[in-house]
């Protein structure tokens, strides 16, 4: 008996890197995806370049859904959610819905994909102001200035003169939940901090932080060059407030490897705001019967040996419906997420 | 500390409201004299020594700080390259700041940088902006015109440059009568005129003598290496200089050289090259370490000793076995080893120009670099703290002077020590 499809849910970095996997090795994949376009959280956050290797985001994220689009073997509901799910690993029937109705699916397995989203800085227990200044903003909301290639002060319309990062906005914070660090968001902002000295070469930019994670590459890749090459400024120090001073903004701190408070002018300030599971994370937990982790993460069941295995059978996640995750995991727990489920189609074709 | 007096504080005067060099520095005894809140930082003072040419690694500090402790000068003072990084980040214009003359570039620092940040190539650079426009201690720039005016930092006669060699009792000869010889030893300006320095230089020829070494000194023509005047930022002098004595070795034909001063060394291995030079040249404990089994010892000494690895022997050229294997040699000396040696051996405060920077130092620092160390030699309970820098000799007998250990610790260059094992002093 022919093995049977393998649903991914989520069309973003992760679930594409699954489908393209399943239909490379020819296998059938079901691809759905809530936005009417592939590309996820990259695409529809307007991601400038990619963390670490600053490659054109839109360009990137374009070879990786090409192999997918027009591909006989995967078959993609756009603007479509799941609502409901019966059945057991190697024989779940799905229910798709979208604006004109419902669909199902019978499938072997199913890969769960879908992300994350950014903290909400309104939630932030520090007084960053990010709803009371205009020149407040987030990494999400500069990656956007980015792509137009115009970084400015939105009360104003002018270019910053300077230019903070403020990091581990929502992440690393008991009082506020989420305990965990983020862990991309060190890497997006030294790479923000890189562009904006690109582009505006006379604007200062600061990164405050309270320790720096650039695991790995992205030490030398992003970190360094960062500093050495484009000159940012990095301080040992969160900072704990914002306040409007003049037309500007100041931002109060201690400088920790000095001792002192810091009271600076600041004309932009970004909050470089951390990774929560995604609506649709939450909503794929409730429809498959998934146990969330205590940050309301999709929870995995092999520790650090197997990222992707769920606690339900024959239902595997990847990417950051796990948890904090970047590019490089995203894609790596994809690829075993899709071999994991082919095995169970296989096995399961086998002994029918 | 019973006995010293106490002040109440509220005896002590102070303004009410202070404003210090710029600096906002009111309250309570005038907050220690340091403004207490950091009110901008200055990218741009950063970006204006990253400017200069050497100087690009100042920008590459994260603050992790591992070249604090290891930092001779932090330890009487407030210092260390991460130190400097954020002072200048936050306001000080390192080109006219005191702490572009406290680094005696003993290299610790680079020794444990991850980011290679080199104040090796950043002091030169700097202070050389800086002295050109003038911003230099006047010690210094005195010793510079002594340097250019007499072709040594002492301000001796450059015509007694081999004045020493009368008291040597042995021949040494000049290259300018011998015209050829396999070595030419490289004597250096303090070896040639600092009294302590003449004593090693002939204790030096005395044993080149015994052991009947065909060598040859430059005398009057040689000039000064001008190594740590480089580093202290003439690097034209160091070039007009350099290129006198490439000359005078080609002209000679020179294909080895012996040098005493470990700051020569540096000059002559890694600097002359550049310009052109083509000769070999090593440290005197490299040169004679092997051949200690060719002297005629003729007694025990019967010292116990502490032995201190100069900057630029070590660090910088890396050479640390040589003097510990002539010390072995020595009969009856017994070496104790300092906590801190070989690699990580604390700085004697002379290197870098701090040779001729004692009366800035005194205002920036709590005791000399070379008090530290003495210090350090005294715990170890040795009769004799041995060198091999003619610096050093100098700096350390005023320091057993200066903390009062006088009579419990001897300084002696190895050579010193050769030469009176073997009976020729």
């Amino acid at each position: 008996m022919a093995e049977k499809p393998i649903l991914i849910i989520g069309g973003g970095p992760a679930g594409l890197e699954a489908a393209r996997s399943i239909a490379d090795l020819g296998y059938q994949a079901v691809l759905v995806e809530k936005r009417e376009r592939l590309g996820g959280t990259p695409d529809e956050a307007h991601y400038a370049k990619l963390t670490p290797d600053l490659r054109d985001a839109p360009k990137a994220m374009q070879e990786m859904i090409d192999p997918v689009t027009n591909n006989p073997n995967v078959k993609i509901h756009f603007g479509s959610t799941v609502t409901s799910a019966s059945g057991s690993a190697g024989n779940f029937d799905v229910t798709i819905k979208n604006s004109k109705g419902s669909t199902t699916e019978n499938v072997g397995a199913v890969i769960v994909a879908t992300g994350f989203q950014h903290f909400d800085p309104g939630r932030e227990t520090q007084q960053y102001g990010y709803y009371e200044h205009d020149d407040v903003l987030t990494l999400v909301d500069l990656e956007k200035m980015l792509t137009e290639h115009k970084v400015v002060r939105p009360s104003n319309g002018q270019p910053p003169k300077s230019l903070c990062f403020i990091q581990c906005v929502g992440s690393r914070d008991r009082q506020i939940g989420n305990e965990y660090c983020s862990k991309v968001c060190c890497g997006i902002a030294s790479k923000g901090a890189i562009e904006v000295r690109q582009l505006l070469p006379d604007c200062k930019v600061y990164i405050f932080y309270i320790d720096m994670r650039m695991y790995g590459y992205w030490e030398n890749e992003i970190y360094w060059p960062a500093q050495e090459k484009y000159k940012v400024n990095y301080v040992k120090g969160i900072v704990t407030e914002v306040v409007k001073k003049g037309d500007g903004l100041m931002i109060k701190g201690e400088d920790t490897t000095l001792g002192r408070p810091m009271e600076i002018p600041m004309d932009i300030v970004v909050l470089s705001v951390g990774m929560e599971p995604s609506a649709g994370t939450r909503e794929m937990a409730k429809v498959f019967g998934l146990q969330l982790n205590k940050y309301n993460f999709i929870e995995t069941t092999g520790g650090p040996l197997d990222t992707v295995t769920t606690t339900v059978e024959g239902v595997y996640a990847c990417g950051a419906s796990t948890g904090p995750a970047d590019l490089e995991d995203s894609v790596s727990s994809a690829g075993l997420a899709a071999m994991k489920a082919i095995s169970l189609v296989r096995k399961a074709a086998q002994a029918a | 500390m019973g006995s010293l007096k106490s002040v109440e504080p509220e005896r002590i005067r102070e303004k009410e409201h202070l404003v210090q060099d710029g600096m906002d520095i009111s309250g309570h005894w005038n907050r220690m004299f340091e403004q207490r809140v950091i009110w901008e930082y200055t990218p741009e003072l950063i970006e204006k020594v990253t400017d200069v040419e050497g100087a690009e690694s100042f920008g590459w500090c994260y603050q992790c700080a591992q070249c604090v402790p290891v930092c001779p000068v932090n330890t009487v003072g407030d210092y260390a390259p991460r130190r400097i990084f954020r002072r200048v980040q936050t306001g000080m214009d390192l080109f006219t700041s005191p702490d572009l003359w406290q680094c005696t570039t003993c290299a610790n620092c680079l020794r444990v940088c991850p980011k290679e940040v080199n104040m090796m190539n950043i002091m030169p650079a700097v202070r050389q902006e800086a002295v050109l426009e003038g911003n230099a201690p006047q010690e210094l720039l005195d010793v510079f015109q002594n340097t250019f005016d007499y072709g040594n930092p002492l301000g001796e006669s450059p015509k007694k440059r081999a004045a020493w060699t009368k008291k040597a009792g042995v021949d040494v000869p000049l290259m300018k009568d011998k015209k050829k010889a396999d070595i030419l030893w490289f004597v250096e300006c303090y070896p040639s005129y600092h009294p302590r320095g003449i004593d090693a230089s002939i204790a030096m020829a005395r044993v080149l003598d015994a052991l009947n070494i065909d060598y040859g000194i430059l005398g009057a023509e040689e000039k000064c290496s001008c190594d740590s005047q480089r580093i202290a930022g003439e690097q034209g002098l160091f070039e007009e200089f350099a290129e006198h004595n490439i000359k005078l070795l080609k002209k000679y034909k020179v294909k080895n050289v012996v040098v005493t001063d470990p700051h020569a060394l540096n000059a002559l291995r890694h600097e002359y090259p550049k310009l052109g030079a083509k000769f070999k040249t090593i440290h005197y404990t490299t040169y004679l370490a092997p051949m200690m089994d060719k002297l005629d010892f003729k007694k025990e000494l019967g010292y116990k000793v502490t032995f201190h690895d100069p900057c630029y022997l070590g660090r910088h050229n890396g050479e640390y076995e040589a003097p510990r294997d002539m010390l072995k040699a020595i009969p009856g000396v017994e070496l104790i080893e300092m906590g801190r040696c070989r690699e990580n051996s604390y700085c004697c405060g002379g290197g870098g120009g701090g040779m001729w920077l004692d009366g800035f130092m005194a205002d920036h620092v709590t005791e000399r670099l070379s008090e530290r160390r003495v210090r350090e030699a005294v715990e170890t309970g040795a009769d004799v703290l041995v060198v091999c820098c003619p610096y050093e000799v100098s700096r350390f007998e005023d320091a057993v002077k200066s903390t009062g250990n006088e009579g419990k610790l001897l300084v002696k260059d190895i050579i010193e020590l050769v030469a009176e094992a073997m009976e020729l002093v």
